[in-house]
């Protein structure tokens, strides 16, 4: 067996080790594991009839396709507006770059309450939807929309480093090998980014997941169509069913550790091929 | 194919990179563009590969106008300095990435492709590389693949950026001699950038010296070495002394201002006064391999002369620091100042 602390010339390794789990245990373990521990208090039955409820499933429904959606048009549209930021320059280029994280500054509450006003059937943008009998605030439609906004940082902020590290030689090595600019996306630059783009599309996909605040202002909150799966937690919270609550609450928490696991091992996997 | 440059500018805002360039580039020679960091040389390779336009002028290959075409049509197979494979592609991929993005009905059958692909990879001595990824390769091998990935597409000309330059000594050296051996076996146009002047007499079959946009003289290694046509030449190709008609109009021998030229081994010493010598004192002696370098001071201001002896021509006049030598030139050339 290998020895479990190898030499380095850095100091230090068991102090920072300690303090690592120890804060990691502070903020995530601890916080974590009660979840399990007040969700016992129901039994296997309980848990079971709570977690499988018809309006609990219908939520959980609404919470990962919407996160999925939005994480799915960030992915697209992030790539686009990195690309747009790493590789041209126009007037006004650093203010934009500093737009993109206003997502992550603003109280999602205002950006909830911004996006119902705008998007409702009288307001600035859903007027023109509304004519088409497309309905966006206060259907699951805006659900997508308040996430695409939470997320879109997530995914900028991942690509873009990645983006600038691709050399514009190598594009032009492709070019003068007689690859289209089609070619030299899809055989050279995709590639070189697809990691990144796969961490920024988990992380905007993780913070959907878990969003309320902007949400619920522009959900319209219906059961068993807009009610996200938070919402409900917080209904139950309200009515004092804290075992009620967290069951919930542990149900979203194994689907998105699972999906999380699974996108980390589809991003270990393409980086096993190719060695750096 | 033989390409022709004709009255070619290029500016980058107010600086003037290429500054109405003329030359002509033989079928199946290889040529070297040599000048310092900042002459155009690269802006050149780069126009003629199309990868940047110029301002004017046109690019003649075979004489056939290539303005319309961009890089992806011309043919041309361009080798980058920093290499720019593909990391993510195994060696294999990277050669074979040419053949694979050719248009449905040019391209092959993967069995040729696999054929070609190997043939190459034997040809620039690393098919046993094939599976690796370029980081997995040394700065030399990684170069040698990028060489085969340009000629996958079998081009017509090929062009290189400073292929070495990113490389160390001993590894340059061998693949300068390996590129010529290679260029005599392929005769492929071939056109390369570099601003080390032993690199570009060592591969050459002809000389282009580059200057602030400008050609200062194209012609073979030997003739830019020993006839110089310009003082910046006479500097940028091997090291020179500089003789200021004011101070040793002995040298010079022409009336108002001139500069005469003289490389250190064309400066021969001796203990006694000669016919038009001069008086000078031994700073240093440097014996670096084959050759013995000396400094010697001339003039009253102590103007430092550098002087390159052979080892027996050393041997029979040896000389230490502090004696007093004469010097004169076996070789000079002039230049108005």
């Amino acid at each position: 067996m290998a020895p479990f602390k190898a030499h380095s010339v850095l100091p230090g390794f068991n102090l920072a080790l300690g303090f690592t789990l120890l804060y990691l245990s502070l903020l995530v373990l601890i916080p974590l594991s009660s979840l399990f521990f007040k969700t016992a208090i129901l039994g296997w039955d309980g848990f079971w009839e709570v977690a499988t409820g018809d309006r609990v499933l219908a939520s959980l429904r609404v919470t990962f396709v919407a996160s999925f959606a939005a994480a799915v048009l960030n992915a697209i549209f992030g790539l686009i507006v990195a690309w747009v930021l790493v590789r041209y320059t126009f007037p006004g280029k650093r203010i934009v770059d500093a737009l993109v994280d206003l997502p992550f500054a603003l109280p999602t509450a205002v950006a909830g309450i911004t996006l119902a006003m705008l998007y409702a059937p009288n307001g600035w943008i859903g007027q023109y939807f509304a004519e088409h009998n497309i309905k966006i605030a206060y259907t699951p439609l805006g659900i997508v929309v308040a996430l695409t906004f939470i997320g879109l940082p997530f995914v900028v902020r991942t690509v873009q480093p990645v983006l600038a590290d691709v050399e514009v030689e190598i594009e032009e090595a492709a070019a003068s090998l007689g690859a289209s600019r089609w070619d030299v996306f899809r055989r050279v630059i995709f590639p070189s980014i697809y990691p990144a783009l796969l961490t920024g599309f988990a992380l905007a996909f993780a913070r959907s997941i878990g969003e309320y605040g902007s949400v619920i202002f522009i959900a319209g909150n219906m059961p068993f169509i807009s009610e996200i799966a938070p919402l409900l937690i917080v209904a139950k919270l309200e009515q004092y069913d804290y075992a009620g609550a967290t069951a919930i609450a542990l149900v979203m928490l194994i689907i998105s550790f699972t999906l999380l696991l699974a996108i980390n091992g589809l991003q270990w996997w393409s980086n096993r091929r190719e060695i750096r | 194919m033989s390409i022709t440059i004709q009255n070619l500018n290029k500016q980058f805002g107010n600086f003037t990179a290429l500054n109405n360039i003329n030359l002509e580039v033989n079928s199946g020679e290889l040529l070297a563009l040599l000048g310092p960091s900042g002459c155009g040389k690269t802006s050149l390779l780069r126009i003629i590969g199309g990868l940047d336009v110029q301002n004017s002028g046109k690019i003649l290959f075979h004489g056939t106008d290539v303005e319309q075409r961009d890089a992806r049509e011309r043919n041309v197979g361009f080798v980058f300095q920093h290499y720019a494979l593909f990391r993510h592609m195994t060696v294999f991929e990277n050669v074979a990435f040419g053949l694979r993005v050719k248009p449905k009905k040019e391209r092959h059958t993967e069995t040729e492709i696999k054929r070609r692909v190997h043939e190459l990879l034997q040809l620039v001595q690393l098919d046993w590389l094939a599976d690796r990824y370029p980081a997995q390769l040394s700065g030399g091998q990684r170069q040698r693949i990028a060489l085969a990935r340009a000629l996958a597409v079998e081009p017509q000309i090929l062009l290189l950026d400073e292929p070495f330059g990113a490389l160390d000594t001993k590894v340059r050296k061998e693949l300068r001699r390996w590129l010529r051996r290679l260029h005599d076996e392929l005769h492929i146009t071939s056109v390369f950038v570099t601003h080390d002047q032993e690199e570009a007499l060592e591969v050459a079959d002809r000389i282009v010296v580059m200057n602030k946009g400008n050609i200062e003289q194209v012609g073979s290694p030997d003739d830019v070495y020993a006839n110089p046509t310009s003082p910046f030449v006479y500097q940028f190709i091997g090291n020179v002394n500089l003789f200021h008609s004011r101070t040793h109009a002995l040298w010079t021998q022409q009336p108002g201002d001139a500069v005469a030229y003289v490389r250190p081994h064309d400066i021969d010493i001796s203990l006694i006064p000669q016919q038009s010598s001069l008086p000078a004192v031994v700073k240093q002696v440097r014996a670096i391999g084959s050759v013995v370098r000396l400094e010697a001071a001339i003039g009253q201001d102590g103007e430092v002369v550098e002087i390159e002896l052979s080892r027996e021509r050393f041997n029979i006049t040896p000389v230490a620091v502090n004696d007093e030598i004469f010097i004169w030139p076996r070789q000079i050339k002039v230049f108005e100042a």
